[in-house]
């Protein structure tokens, strides 16, 4: 008797690639994991040990594969022990990684217009999804930071509505795959709007006309105010919107039930496990977010 | 999926009999640790095949939603929790969680809990009549406010849940006792002499960790189980302590607390575990079963020694 979600998973060890600091404490790590490089979606995140001395894994979002050369792209900010340990890791060096993990994103409608919010290291799944849905349907980055964005930079070239053309910048690898974005940061970043990123998508999502507005869904990672800003505009516009949670986890992998979120469904509430029946839940099963 | 055998026809026999069971190796996977049994099979690699018994997450007669979060944290060589049971139900887990469960690839024991002793009896009595071929009696979880850890603190009251539940089911009961018990011994023998057919030594240890920015516990209940390395010499101690009582009354241990390397799995075997419990071990590393399954079969090659239950107990006098 098998399950659907057997052997989903994949135990690899990961090779470092790359380990390129940013400021902000942030890293962008590239791993050879082929076999997860193969199977991962957006929305999906895998859980590494980061050292033999802190051997519970720390999970972290997906940010870009390349199936072909077996690498998985990783944005990373040092927030505490694990975290720091990770960053002090040098290429050539090996890292038990399984995954991918979740309950990925859902894409699947291509007359949607897709808008992404992100905000730091809740930047990486949306440049996932970006990727993703490429030339599938029509796809708006908006991301926020307080600290130097860990991308090349430059001004697009792309007008968006509601948008004053002082906020040009955009995220380089993005603008040349002819993909929208624009960049807010309350750190008096030139080119950026200065403000929440939640606020920087509310001008674009009013200035569109009602009929375009109503093919919109949202989606969005990040910490956990962004998320209530993002789900209050959800919530405003009549916008469905999916949210990619987080919590301290142990197996990630259904099993222990330590990383749950109160979901409200058909009246009754649960406690439903973010690393399985998540990281992304509908915003309408989520109480903490309700209107 | 087809199997390939584990291991060749002559190398170590690591079978080993608990409770009046066979089990296919000595690896037990804990309770708590790998949900409603069939978790793990996610993980390319994983194989019940590898292991002798998967017990269930902790059940009481009615749902629990459990504790708010956090529920988990690591601490040096391991960590805290405090899921508080979280558990559709016996009846539930009865109805539609046992018949999707492979039965034939390994068994499935259930993680009996209660607030009273009549619920104890009553979760016992719906296990009774099911595919489960034993109950793990936990009177130990410190993570609920009440029954719990407090009937396994008082040795009467323990022995008191395990008749309770005797009188309630034929199946063989496992009682899971605490490492906070002043006198474990005198606790095992209790539960023994009320109809315990195994022990699980140890349970988590009680500990709390503190969020120094926020000024807050980490965890969500305050206080959490802690389990993973850090228990482990408090682990082999207890073992070591009920060790006696439970030869006298041929009673098995399912040593546990800490095992997360096939040197560990050698050490709970000569303390005199008749099966080794993995828990916190699958967090760092999913795949373990299948090493530290190898590591006790070369060991046992390397000492020529040709059955686990051969091993198991072998420990010598300083
Ligand atoms: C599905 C998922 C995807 C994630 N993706 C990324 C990512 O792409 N990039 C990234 O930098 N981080 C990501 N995180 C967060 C990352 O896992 C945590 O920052 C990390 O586990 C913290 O470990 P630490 O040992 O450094 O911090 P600790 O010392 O354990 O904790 C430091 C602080 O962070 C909090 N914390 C600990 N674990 C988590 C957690 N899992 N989520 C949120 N807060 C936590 C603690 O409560 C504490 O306040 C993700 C988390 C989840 C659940
Ligand atoms: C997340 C978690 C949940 C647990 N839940 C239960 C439970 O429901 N019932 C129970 O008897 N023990 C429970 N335990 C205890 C374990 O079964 C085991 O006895 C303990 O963790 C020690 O072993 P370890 O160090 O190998 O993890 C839990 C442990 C963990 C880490
Ligand atoms: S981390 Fe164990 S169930 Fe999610």
């Amino acid at each position: 008797m098998t399950n659907a979600h057997h052997a989903t998973i994949v135990e690899e060890i990961a090779t470092i690639l790359a380990n390129v600091q940013h400021p902000g404490d942030q890293f962008v790590m590239r791993v050879h994991a082929p076999k997860i490089a193969q199977k991962a979606l957006p929305g999906q995140f895998v859980h590494i040990q980061v050292s033999p001395e802190r051997p519970m894994r720390r999970p972290i979002s997906i940010m870009l594969t390349n199936p072909e050369q077996g690498t998985v792209d990783l944005l990373i900010k040092a927030i505490g022990e694990g975290t720091e340990r990770l960053r002090q890791r040098k290429v050539d060096e090996q890292l038990p990684m399984m995954g991918p993990i979740g309950h990925p994103f859902d894409l699947a409608d291509p007359s949607k217009r897709y808008i992404l919010i992100g905000g730091g290291v809740g930047i990486p799944p949306m440049i996932f999804v970006a990727d993703h849905l490429q030339g599938q349907a029509e796809t708006i980055l908006f991301a926020g930071s307080e600290v130097p964005f860990p991308f090349a930079l430059k001004p697009s070239t792309f007008l968006l509505p509601g948008i004053d053309s002082s906020v040009k910048m955009t995220i380089a690898s993005l603008e040349s795959r002819d993909i929208p974005c624009r960049l807010a940061s309350k750190a008096n970043m030139h080119g950026c709007f200065d403000g929440y990123v939640a606020d920087l998508a509310r001008s674009y999502l009013q200035a569109l006309p009602q009929e375009e507005r109503q093919r919109c869904v949202l989606l969005s990672c990040g910490p956990h105010p962004m998320l209530q800003s993002v789900a209050k505009l959800a919530h405003d516009l009549n916008i469905p919107a999916q949210l990619s949670l987080e919590e301290h986890m142990a197996c990630a992998i259904g099993g222990c039930a330590g990383c749950v979120v109160e979901t409200l469904e058909q009246g009754k509430r649960y406690y439903r496990r973010i690393c399985v029946d998540g990281p992304v839940f509908d915003l309408n099963i989520l109480p903490e977010f309700a209107a | 999926m087809m199997t390939a055998p584990l291991f060749e026809p002559t190398s170590p026999d690591l079978s080993t009999t608990f409770a009046g069971l066979t089990l296919q190796t000595p690896l037990v996977l804990l309770s708590g640790c790998v949900g409603f049994g069939d978790e793990y099979t996610r993980i390319e690699g994983y194989s019940h095949a590898h292991v002798g018994a998967v017990i269930l997450k902790g059940t009481t007669l009615e749902p629990r939603m459990g504790n708010k979060p956090h529920r988990v944290y690591e601490t040096p060589s391991g960590m805290l929790n405090a899921i508080g049971l979280q558990n559709p139900g016996a009846r539930y887990v009865i109805d539609e969680i046992l018949p999707k469960l492979p039965h034939d690839q390994t068994q499935f024991w259930a993680n009996a809990n209660g607030s009273s002793l009549d619920e104890y009896a009553e979760v016992a009595r719906i296990f009774d009549d099911s595919p489960v071929t034993a109950i793990e009696i936990n009177i130990s979880c410190p993570n609920v406010k009440e029954g719990g850890v407090h009937f396994g603190n008082d040795p009467c009251m323990a022995a008191k849940v395990v008749a309770a539940m005797r009188a309630a089911t034929s199946k063989p009961l496992i009682t899971k006792l605490s490492p906070n018990n002043a006198d474990i011994a005198e606790t095992a023998r209790l539960c023994i002499e009320a109809g315990s057919d195994g022990l699980s030594v140890i349970n988590t240890l009680v500990g709390m960790a503190i969020d120094i920015e926020q000024r807050t516990p980490v965890i969500g209940n305050i206080s959490g189980g802690l389990s993973g390395p850090a228990v482990k010499p408090v682990a082999l101690w207890k073992i070591h302590q009920t060790r006696a009582i439970a030869q006298k009354h041929n009673i098995p241990i399912l040593g546990q607390g800490g095992l997360t390397t096939p040197k560990d799995a050698i050490e709970f075997a000569l303390v005199g575990s008749q099966a080794l419990g993995l828990g916190t071990g699958l967090f760092y590393d999913p795949l373990l079963c299948g090493k530290v399954l190898k590591g006790l079969r070369d060991y046992m090659v390397r000492h020529d020694i040709a059955r686990y239950e051969d091993l198991v107990g072998m420990l010598q006098q300083p």
